[in-house]
This record gives C-alpha cells, structure tokens and sequence, in this order.
C-alpha cells in the first residue's frame, strides 16, 4: 500500500462513523485545551510577579535588621539589640565603592487628614534616593529635597489615591496635611505606579526619614535600600555591606537580601506549581489514550473482513500495523491540534478579561500536550494494530463476511 | 427486575477488555480526584492542628491597622504604643484567664565560647501555661509586675543543645545581645510550627525584651479566655477599650484565632476544590470514554435490541438497560478508582512521612455517587438511540 492509498483507507474509516471518530477526539482535545490554558494561567502569573519585581530593579540590595540561624525562620520580624541607623547607610555610602545610592526606610502607619477628609496611610520616612532607587516618578510638584538625611523636615510627598481623596478636584501643593499630631507642607504627588510587591504607592505619604524616625518613636531604620552600580558584582557588595555593618555594631546582625534571590525563590514555586497543575491535567490525557485504545479495538473489530481482504491482496503485517497505527495517531494527533485551539483561545480570552494577568501558553507546555496526544495515539493504538497485523487472513476473510 | 441486571452483566462481560478500558477511565479520574483532595484535606487540618496546639482559646492584639497594608504589625510604628499597660487593662475583661504582652526580635545568644542568633521572645511566666507548652527543667520565672524586667532566661531546647550540648544549663550565665542573663529553665521539645523550628529560641521578660530589643512598644498581646466564650464578643469589648485607651484610635489589630482559621479554611477549600476541579477533567474525559464505548454498543447490538421489543419490551425499558450498564460501568470504574486512590495515599505516606493525607468518608461516598452519575449522564445519548429504534427495522439489521 503507498502511502495515499494508507490516507485514503484512514479517511474513510475515521468518517464513516463520524460521532465515534468525533468523541474520541474530544477527549483528546479536552485535555491538551486543559493543560495548555492552565499553564497559560501559571506562566502569567510567574510573569506577573517578575514583573512586579523588574519594576524595582535587579540591582538593589535589601538590608534588613536582624538575623537567624533557626530553621525555617525569617529576618526583620521584630527588634535587635543593636539599631539599623542613619549612620549605618551614610556610612555604606561612604565606604563602598560601587554603591550607586542608599535609601534609608523608616515604615509606619498613620492617619493624614485635611479639613474634615482623612484617611489610614502607609508613612514612608525617606530621603530624595528613595524616589530613584524604587523608580517612582512625582507627577506634580517635586519629591523629598536632597540633603542631611538626619534633618528631616515636615514636608510631604503625597500618592496619587491620597491626595485625589484629600484633595478631590483641587491640587495638594502648597498645602498644610495633617500626619498623625503633626503638620506638613504638600511638595508634591506621585505619579500612579500602582502596586510594587505588596505596597501600594497609591496610597503611601512619603516624608524624611528622620521625621519619620521622630514621629514613629523609632530608633532603629525598617530597611536600608542599596542601588549598585550597574555592572558590579552584586554578590561582592553584598559580602563589604555585611562587612562594613557587621564592623560598626561588633557583631553580625543584619541580613542582605537580594532582588534575584526572593524573586528566584517566588519564581520557583511558582515553576513547580505550574508544573503540577500541568502533570494533573495531563492525566486526563491518559484517560482520553483509553478512549482511543477501545475505539480502535472496535475499528479493528469491524474490519476484520476488510484486513483479511487486504492481507489476501498481498499486505504485509507491517502495512496492516501501519494502518491502524496511523489511524490511532491521525485521532489524537487531530484531538491535539482541536484542544490546541480551543487553550489558545480560552488563554486569549482570559488575557482580554484580566489584561493584568500577562497569560501566555508556555512553549515547553505546548510542545509536551502535543507529543504527550501524538504518543498516547500511537501507544494505544499499538495493541489494536498488532492484533489487526497477526490475523490469519483466511480466517479473518471468513469472520468479517 | 433481576433478568435486567443479569442482561446488564452478560452485555459486560462479553466485552471484557472493552468494558474493562472504559471503566478504567472513569478509574483513573476518580483516583486522582480521591488523592490530590484527600492531600488537600490532610493539608488542612495538619495546619489546623498546628494552630490548635497552642490552644485554641486565643485572641491576639497587633499594633498597626490592617486595612491599609493588608498584614498587622508587619510594618511597625504606631503613633500610639501598644503597652504593657494596655495589656494589663485587658486582663479586668470578663472571661478573659491570662494575657501575655509579647516583644520579639532576634539577636546573638553566647555561652561560653559557643554562640548563634535566634529568635527571642520577652513573655510573662504565664506563657507556657497559655501555650501548651511545658518546661522540662527548671522554671520560668515567678510572676509578678511585667512592667518589671530582669536577667533571667528560658531556653529552648534545640539552642539548649547547640550552646551547652549534653551538660547541664541549669544556672549557668548566658550573654544575650551583649548583656548577661542567669538561665533558669530549659523547655520541653515541642518540634517545629509552620517550618519554624520553634525550640530554637530564648524566653525573656517583656520588659527586659523590649529594652534589650529598643523596642518601644509590644509586637503582639495574647488574650486568652475560658472556653465557651463568645469569641467575636470578646474581640469588640478588647476593641473598644483599647480605643478608648488610645484617644479614640483603633490604631491596632485584634484577630481571633477562630476568624483566621475560618478564613485559612475557605482558603484551603477553594484551593483543594481548584485541584481536584483540574483532576476532575480525567473524570469527565472518562465520561465521554463510556458515552463513546456505549454509543458503539447499540450499534452492535441492534438486532438484539429489535429482538427484546419485539418480545414486548418498551422503550422505557430498553432505555433503563442501557442507563443501567453505563452506570454499572462507572460505578465500577469508580470503587476501582477510590481503592487505587486510597492505596496510591497509603503508598505515599509510607514514602513521605510528613506529607498529610486524610480521606475523609464523606469524600469516599461523593466519589461513587459522582462516579455513577457520571455514569448516567454518559448513557442518555446511546439510551435514548437504543430506545428510539424502530423495532421492525432494528430485527432487520444483522
């Protein structure tokens, strides 16, 4: 048999019972459609969250207070002996070479009024770096002035959420807020940037570091933010920072985080997840190989006259094997390219519906559904076609007429 | 009725290997379901219990509002202090059995030559009381005004080992970020809590903690009442003293353990249902497996068919015939699917002996009334052709 005569003799078996061809190949497409959207949902979310920490940058340094050797537990959660000072991050400035900038945090939370209107805040304490160092733009008006860190001030940069309900239709600058007990001048409103890991920047007053500090009670900074320049060993300067503070408080209590660590961490779970999710619908897959092996069983069943006929005619186990096989395939194969349409589809629907959601079917994801349906074809549709090839043609003309 | 069933049976059997591959299907569908729910669930009440073990009576006070930065406490700073003080108030409350002011940081412990950074924990003696927790040597110190400190500690029993080994820690002197404390007490083992190791740890007094730790206010105040309290009560009253206190700032945040629970649970839920929707896939696959396998049963047996109508069978007969074989195949894929599922569970917990899977009953019951239905709803289509033959041709065909 050439191989159109193969085409033909498939075509015509798979379309004379057109529901049964039709249901087998559902559950084909059912399956890589599942895998192919699901992974699409974790692939966006991965994407989501390496995003949300590129718009930070990837060189910047975390320091934060404190540090465990306990199994399992977490740096920054509470106090320390020893503070995280205004004079630990001048003094990382100063000492380190390829320290581009520093911006000292001082985070609490507080009540800003004006007039009646007041609202719960986020009270940033920084100073002018802060604004470079986390990519923040001010749309009106100016962001902290540069200057002594340790002088404060009681000016303020106000979020575009608060300043939009403090001030509804009328512009903040110049104007007196009140923060908790104290007062201080609006200098400027950012720019909406929208939620960077967990923090809203909406909804956040920044004001000096040390009138932060002043305000919250706090000796101690919440976190030291260090921007290196670019092109430095990232891992060298996290080794002099843990060196330069570890020298000025006699001991080492602090913990450098890096933005590629907590994001390569997050990422990985997030791998692992999608991956399990996948191998779960996956199995379905599986289950649409049983479908296809019984399918063809019964194929093979019908057609025992017609095998025999043809292996009278002259055909050779392999060819009779071949047959069958490429019908088994030509179904799963087909059910893969239906389901790889429809998760496509439903992965663009979702992208249009949560256009935060950057949804994209992974191609590792595709290309495993695909040969995954390709395979499960060809592996199920191996013991029909083997009991097609073995028939004794005599017989199998006599049984099929 | 039983010639119905016996019918059922030979039509099975007769196809072995087909009736085997279809109920299969359904096998697997329901296997994975009963397993990845059944991890869910075990999942669960593991971190229930983990909660639980440190009583369930609880209600905790963090400084800070939550609606603005979505975790209490995480960022700090409070204009008004959450204080001793405010602690000791909350102790005249109805109900309420103890409170303990919490301040907690980390930071450098060192006995003799020997030193490692931990967590440390200021508490008031009543903790392990409140806590379930229990001390294996020694004992914390007496009670008396919180607002008090002194330079008594006690350890855990993971930095116990780490910092004295096999000898005795009893009395010895300790150096705890730099100042000198008497250990007095070494606590029982207790394991870990959510991954963290928290016999790796040194209790101090409140008062002592938060100098030692320049912390100016309390991280957490832990407000324990009788059982059978109304917990949701409890929370209000709390709430409205301390705002009072505070000059009319609910400038904290007072979670009951319940609410989080309930909260954790629906969370868990929607989580495990997630799984075990995407699972449920394979089942629905396997439906269309047994809709197909029947659907090429009438064809076969169309003859059959016209004979039985002919014999006077009706249509609502032939029509139960078929439901009745679909279903038996799914009911029968489906106890093999729970039977694998559980023993795949079994397997898995001899091989990962932390991982928890608990497989509750009513779990099992859902998966063989799921597996029938899914039978059913995979035999109306083949059901409705068997019964909508025209007899007189249905004898004709061979």
């Amino acid at each position: 048999m050439r191989l159109g005569d193969t085409v033909v003799f498939t075509w015509r078996a798979l379309s004379r019972h057109g529901l049964r061809t039709a249901l087998s190949l559902v559950g084909v497409a059912i399956g890589v459609s599942a895998v192919i959207l699901l992974t699409a949902l974790g692939e966006g979310a991965r994407r989501f969250v390496i995003d949300e920490f590129a718009s930070i940058g990837s060189d910047l340094l975390i320091v934060v207070p404190g540090k465990v050797e306990t199994t399992g537990g977490m740096p920054g959660v509470g106090g320390t002996p020893n503070d995280l000072t205004l004079a630990d991050a001048e003094a990382l400035e100063r000492r380190i070479g390829s320290v581009r900038r520093v911006a000292p945090v001082a985070v609490g939370t507080e009540t800003v009024s004006h007039g009646a209107r007041s609202r719960d805040v986020a009270l940033v304490g920084s100073t002018a770096t802060f604004a470079e160092v986390r990519r923040l733009t001010v749309g009106d008006g100016r962001f902290l002035p540069p200057g002594e860190a340790r002088r404060g001030g009681a000016v303020a940069v106000l979020g575009r959420q608060v300043a939009d309900e403090l001030f509804p239709g009328e512009s903040p600058l110049g104007e007196v807020v009140r923060i908790g007990a104290w007062r201080f001048r609006v200098i400027g409103v950012l720019e909406p940037t929208g939620t960077q890991i967990g923090v809203d920047f909406d909804e956040v007053v920044v004001v000096p570091v040390a009138t932060a500090m002043r305000m919250l009670n706090r000796t101690s900074l919440f976190r030291i933010l260090v921007a290196v320049t670019p092109g430095a060993d990232l891992e060298r300067v996290k080794e002099r920072v843990v060196e330069v503070i570890t020298t000025r408080h006699d001991e080492e209590d602090i913990t450098v985080l890096t933005q590629d660590s907590v994001v390569g961490a997050l990422t990985g779970i997030l791998a692992a997840l999608n991956l399990a999710v996948a191998a779960i619908a996956g199995i379905s897959l599986g289950v649409a190989g049983l479908g296809i092996l019984n399918v063809m069983l019964v194929s093979v069943a019908e057609r025992t006259g017609e095998i025999g006929l043809l292996k009278a005619l002259g055909a050779g186990r392999r060819q009779i094997l071949a047959v069958f096989l490429v019908e088994a395939t030509v179904l799963s194969a087909a059910g893969g390219l239906v389901g790889l349409a429809i998760g496509y589809g439903l992965a663009f629907v979702v992208a249009r519906l949560v256009p935060a959601l950057p949804t994209a079917p992974p191609l590792w994801a595709v290309t495993a559904a695909l040969s995954l349906a390709i395979s499960v074809g060809a592996l199920f549709g191996l013991l029909p076609a083997r009991r097609a090839a073995r028939m004794e043609p005599v017989d199998a003309l006599r049984k099929g007429s | 009725m039983s010639g119905l069933g016996a019918f059922v049976a030979r039509a099975l059997v007769a196809h072995r290997l087909r009736s085997g591959l279809s109920a299969l299907g359904i096998a697997v569908g329901v296997g994975s379901v009963v397993l990845l729910t059944s991890i869910g669930e075990g999942t669960r009440r593991y971190i229930f219990d983990q909660f639980n073990q440190f009583g369930t009576n609880i209600v905790s006070i963090n400084p800070g509002k939550s609606e603005t930065v979505g975790m209490p406490g995480i960022l700090g700073g409070t204009t008004h202090k959450l204080t001793i003080d405010d602690a000791l108030v909350l102790q005249r409350l109805e109900g309420v059995t103890g409170i303990v002011p919490l301040a907690f940081g980390t930071a450098r412990v060192e006995a003799r030559e020997r030193g490692r950074s931990v967590y440390v924990y200021g508490v008031t003696p009543n903790a392990p009381a409140l806590w379930n927790l229990r001390v294996r040597q020694g004992s914390f110190w007496p009670a008396g005004d919180p607002r008090r400190g002194r330079a008594t500690a006690v350890l855990g029993p993971t930095l116990k080992r780490e910092l004295f080994g096999a000898e005795d820690a009893l009395g010895e002197r300790i150096r705890i970020g730099g100042r000198r404390f008497r250990v007095i007490g070494v606590m029982e083992p207790r394991g870990s809590f959510l991954g963290l190791d928290i016999d790796d740890t040194v209790y101090i007094p409140t008062a002592t903690a938060m100098d030692l730790l320049n912390r100016s206010e309390l991280d957490e105040i832990h407000v324990a009442h009788r059982p059978g309290t109304d917990q949701q009560r409890l929370v209000e009253r709390v709430t409205v003293l301390l705002t009072e206190r505070h000059r009319g700032n609910e400038d904290f945040t007072v979670t009951s353990q319940e609410a989080m629970l309930d909260v954790f649970g629906n969370v868990m839920n929607t989580i495990t249902a997630a799984v075990g929707a995407i699972a449920g896939i394979s089942l629905f696959v396997g439906m269309i497996g047994i809709l197909t396998t029947m659907w090429i049963a009438v064809g076969e047996r169309t003859h059959e068919i016209g004979l039985l109508r002919a014999l006077g069978a009706g249509r609502a007969q032939v029509r139960r015939i078929f439901l009745l074989e679909a279903a038996t195949l799914a009911l029968a894929g489906g106890a093999a699917g729970l039977l694998g599922g559980l023993a795949l569970a079994a397997v898995l917990r001899l091989a990962v002996p932390g991982l928890p899977i608990e497989t509750p009953l009513p779990f099992a019951v859902a998966a063989l009334v799921v597996s029938a239905a899914t039978g059913l709803l995979a035999g109306v289509l083949p059901a409705q052709r068997a019964a909508g033959l025209d007899p007189v041709e249905a004898l004709r065909a061979e």
